[in-house]
């Protein structure tokens, strides 16, 4: 597919601006009514869904050309599927984030390619992962844990940790305590170690679109070889790359997929793993965009015409990703007192890290996780708890900033504190 | 063309981040095809792209730009949420102010009224008020639209109008950036007041040049705050919804109940109307054509395969004069007597009705999908647009008649299979300020754009729409209303009203700095709006031509 492609879905576009918002349903404030972070930073309609979608006609028609300053304007959006939602609470006719993908993807045929995505993109070719870091050490956040190697013996389950999570020593234990957390419910994972290699996401949501191919096929090979049934994720980017990007682009991983939050669930509500130790905190949670609504697997697959026509089963509007199992999990740890902010689900607010935004404008993406915070802030919640590295780190780094006293703690590790630790 | 100096200024009035001539930009504000075949124009790309566009922040900052246009001979249009063709630049020296930026609100709860900037939503100022027991009026398209723009600048009517009055009534104060950029101060802020409590007397109320029935459309200046009054809200402080919209499940209080009610032709149902409005009962009302853009929204495919079937069809069709009605009781006393009395109007003018209370599911769509005013925008479902006709404030009568003649108009078009088939009576149109019987009716009409043959189907429907609003002398209403043009054209034959526009458009922008593309051209480009009007839509090219002669005619006595 091509820009050109979704001509029809652009000029369907009535320029209502519902994208701006969160589902009109669901405002409950003046405070946190709006959805689109790079709307709400930059204010020009060129920066909403809408707007994003004119542009396209615009340049399709001739009417404006695709220069730096436009190149610009269309990376700096998170991809975070808010606009889409909100669009598709009134229309079936239009698939706006696939516009916004196309969009991309026709800045870098153009050439218009900005600095640093190129410089995760020839990490990537070079060392498999989008961090820059040595393919060799890519297994190193696993030592002394006890857990097959896949290319020595097959496994039931493949973990995939992701590029952020192998590397980002911050959030190590993290993923350290997803494995853990396998192991305390029996499950019988493998990893790829130093073979695991990017998901090849980042890629395709930067405009690199052929690049996720190789990465896809190497998915798929290592999967295969794993002999495993499932595989299982800590990292949102990852699943949705694997729900959705491969699907659609007609790569079949031919297991079944899960977000570690999904399994954990599963494992809690069969009784294999029993929280027990109270950890009392006030915490709420924050939807990964990834997770929660771009988490939601590839419902496309309709070859019709008309997308008037087209049965609602393959509408990608968000509301089927991954919302439950991570509050199943918090709201099965003793003592804490889980409260909701405003905009949550798949009309969640963005963290500010994804499409490429935290690597090119880390500015916006702090900007961003500053506006969620104010938001986690308002329910006087004492710690933010998520389930993207993403997340975690753009928070993180926020914090760090702003002296905030705000506590980020992945769900995982959370539910390993009332499990007992390792 | 903007100069590099005039763009030098605005920059350094704003900061350089909120202002942009990039093309890319400006062509968002250049894209405005919702009811862009109302004046003939093209549904894609308005005839004018802005030679700039800027985000103020503060009403100094609008005052500032006003100022540089006037400066440098550019015109200047403001605009709120941006949606619908009367946001286009009406020439090529537009400047377009977009005021996203000016974002405020706060409640007077004590004296219930909200004071806002432009960009503040319908939803936000409800979800705030409803903590307070309070709600405010919005209009048919939709809760994401600005009050302020509504009140100030465009129509106002909206279905919660029974209880909450409509648009340019609730106003009672504004802060207006006058076309010169002076800063005019309307209401008891008029007084030198700080406060927003009053409206009429003792300061100056200028309402009716102020934005007069359809509102000016940015052709006087800029509305930068105003002052809305707020109505009593008999339902949860903040109700709970599951959802985005055909999925809601929401918590009803058991004082509350919708219902679908049935007319068996449309003598009975304006009967039914005039019942509701003396009886005073009611909280949201509202023609909602359930055979047409309400099954249309709500399930679109399964409606276009219904209407092909000739059994069904005449179930529908039977079923066509039908309105919803939402009865909220503060108490289960109250609710009672509302019910009993709806139930004697609806039997005493031969109808039936069914209580969707009695549906959990449907319910919960209906009664948030109206009370919050989220579910208008799902109309587009079917279609990818629709366009309107007709829509005049005028006694209830009088509105139903214009939907009959929409109706009748669109039939021919069905027929020969020039619109998509809605079973041709779409209208919707509520009641305003309870008991007094004003009411409007808009004739809808779905149509895919994408489809040439559906737009020249629309465009025929409006010209025929137009031929018999001059026939029947029926009041201008947001489906023909708009256009420098259009008011020079009907002013003659619907009580010279295009006088009194042009009076005050003349009085107020002398220089006509305030873009008048959807208010009324001034004298000196009448001839030029005409003609332009004309090529549009050939079919009042004789009229036109009627027009500038008689002028001419007049101007050659001596
Ligand atoms: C699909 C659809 C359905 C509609 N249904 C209804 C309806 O049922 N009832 C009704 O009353 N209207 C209706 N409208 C018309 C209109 O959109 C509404 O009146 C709405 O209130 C306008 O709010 P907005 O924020 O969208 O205004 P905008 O679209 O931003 O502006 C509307 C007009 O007012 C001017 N304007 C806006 N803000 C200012 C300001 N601060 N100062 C000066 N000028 C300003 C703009 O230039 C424009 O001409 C409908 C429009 C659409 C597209």
């Amino acid at each position: 597919m091509a820009l050109q492609d979704y001509t029809n879905d652009m000029f369907g576009c009535s320029r209502c601006s519902l994208c701006k918002w969160i589902p009109q349903n669901q405002v409950k404030s003046w405070r946190f009514a709006k959805g689109c972070p790079s709307m709400d930073r930059y204010h020009f309609h060129a920066y909403s869904g809408s707007g994003r979608m004119i542009m396209g006609m615009s340049m399709l028609d001739g009417r404006s050309e695709l220069g730096d300053a436009v190149a610009e304007i269309i990376y700096k959006c998170q991809l975070c599927g808010a606009c889409q939602v909100a669009c598709m609470a009134v229309r079936d006719d239009i698939d706006l984030g696939d516009v916004l993908l196309e969009e991309r993807a026709r800045c870098v045929e153009e050439g218009f390619l900005l600095p640093e995505h190129m410089e995760f993109i020839e990490s990537m070719k070079r060392e498999d992962n989008t961090l820059g870091m040595r393919k060799a050490d890519r297994g190193n956040w696993a030592k002394g844990l006890d857990i097959p190697d896949i290319n020595l013996e097959r496994v039931e389950v493949l973990f995939h940790a992701g590029c952020r999570y192998s590397y980002d020593e911050d959030l190590m234990e993290t993923v350290r305590n997803a494995v853990a957390l396998l192991k305390k419910g029996g499950v019988k994972a493998g990893i790829a170690g130093r073979d695991e290699a990017c998901c090849g996401g980042r890629a395709y949501e930067t405009g690199y679109q052929g690049e996720m191919k190789k990465y896809a096929d190497d998915m798929a090979g290592r999967v295969k070889a794993s002999g495993a049934a499932m595989l299982v994720t800590p990292c949102a980017d990852c699943y949705y790359t694997f729900k959705y990007l491969y699907p659609k682009n007609g790569i079949s991983l031919d297991v079944e997929v899960l977000h570690i939050t999904e399994l954990a669930d599963r494992l809690i509500r069969a009784g294999t793993i029993k929280p027990k130790r109270a950890v009392p905190m006030k915490v709420t949670y924050h939807d990964p965009c990834h997770l929660g609504r771009r988490g939601e697997a590839y419902r496309g697959g309709w070859s019709g015409e008309n997308k008037l026509d087209r049965p609602i089963r393959f509408k990608q509007s968000g509301e089927k990703g991954v919302f439950e199992p991570p509050r199943n999990i918090i709201r099965s740890i003793p003592g804490i007192e889980f409260v909701e902010m405003e905009r949550i689900r798949e009309w969640s607010y963005c963290c500010g890290a994804g499409g490429g935004v935290l690597e090119a404008f880390p500015e916006f993406a702090g900007w961003t996780a500053r506006e969620r915070m104010e938001e986690v802030a308002s329910t006087g919640a004492e710690a933010l708890v998520t389930a993207c590295p993403w997340c975690v780190r753009v928070f993180q780094d926020t914090i760090r900033e702003t002296g905030s006293s705000l506590k980020v703690i992945d769900v995982t590790e959370l539910l390993m504190r009332s499990l007992g630790g390792k | 063309m903007i100069s590099k100096e005039a763009v030098r200024e605005l920059e350094h009035a704003l900061g350089a981040e909120f202002v942009s001539c990039e093309p890319a930009v400006m062509d968002g504000y250049a894209y405005q095809p919702t009811h862009a075949e109302i004046l003939g124009l093209e549904t894609k790309w308005c005839p004018y792209r802005p030679v700039a566009v800027v985000l103020p922040h503060t009403t100094e900052e609008v005052q500032a730009v006003v100022r540089i246009c006037n400066a440098h001979k550019l015109q200047f249009k403001a605009l709120s949420t941006g949606w619908g063709i009367w946001n286009a630049p009406g020439s090529d020296n537009v400047v377009q102010i977009d005021l996203r930026r000016m974002d405020k609100l706060t409640i007077d709860t004590k004296n219930m009224i909200a004071v806002m900037e432009p960009y503040v939503s319908g939803a936000q100022i409800q979800a705030e008020g409803m903590k307070s027991g309070l709600n405010v009026h919005m209009v048919g398209c939709g809760c994401h639209a600005s009050p302020l723009a509504s009140a100030t600048s465009l129509m106002g009517p909206g279905c919660s109008g029974i209880t909450t009055g409509y648009s340019p009534r609730n106003v009672l104060g504004v802060e207006w950036v006058l076309p010169d950029g002076e800063i005019l101060r309307l209401g008891v802020p008029g007084q030198g007041n700080d406060e927003w409590f009053y409206g009429d007397g003792p300061g100056p109320s200028l309402r009716g040049i102020m934005r007069g029935t359809l509102g000016a459309c940015g052709g006087l200046g800029v509305f930068t705050k105003c002052a809305l009054k707020l109505f009593p809200w008999p339902g949860p402080a903040q109700p709970k919804v599951e959802g985005v919209l055909m999925d809601a499940k929401v918590e009803i209080p058991g004082t509350h109940s919708s219902f679908l009610c049935f007319l068996p032709n449309l003598s009975r149902f304006a009967d039914a109307f005039y019942k509701i409005s003396n009886a005073e009962i009611g909280y949201f009302m509202g023609k909602h054509a359930i055979t047409g853009a309400l099954l249309a929204g709500c399930m679109p495919r399964a409606y276009k395969n219904l209407v092909k079937s000739e059994t069904v069809r005449s179930i529908l069709t039977a079923l066509q004069n039908t309105f919803v009605i939402i009865l909220c009781g503060r108490t289960q006393r109250e609710y009672d007597y509302q019910h009993k009395v709806l139930k004697q109007i609806i039997a005493d003018c031969e109808g039936f009705m069914l209580n969707i209370g009695h549906v959990p599911l449907l319910h919960s769509m209906l009664w948030w999908g109206f009370i919050r005013n989220s579910l208008p925008p799902a109309i587009f479902r079917a279609g990818g647009r629709f366009t309107t006709a007709f829509g005049g404030f005028e006694t209830i009568d009088q509105a139903v008649f214009q939907s009959k003649i929409g109706a009748v108009i669109k039939q021919e078009l069905i027929d020969s299979g020039d619109m998509m088939d809605d079973l041709a009576d779409n209208s919707w149109g509520g009641l305003y300020e309870g008991s007094s019987c004003l009411a409007h009716q808009e004739e809808l009409a779905i149509f895919d754009p994408r489809e040439p043959k559906q737009n020249e189907g629309v465009n025929k429907y409006i010209d025929k729409a137009m031929e018999a609003s001059t026939k029947y002398t029926i009041t201008p209403g947001i489906g023909f209303g708009g256009g420098g043009a259009v008011p020079h054209m009907l002013g003659p034959l619907i009580y010279n009203y295009h006088h009194w526009l042009l009076q005050i458009k003349e009085t107020l922008d002398p220089g006509n700095s305030a873009d008048p593309s959807f208010f009324i051209a001034p004298e000196a480009e009448k001839e030029k709006y005409l003609r332009d009007y004309a090529r549009r839509r050939p079919q009042v090219a004789r009229l036109v031509e009627d027009i500038l002669a008689a002028d001419k005619k007049r101007s050659d006595v001596p």
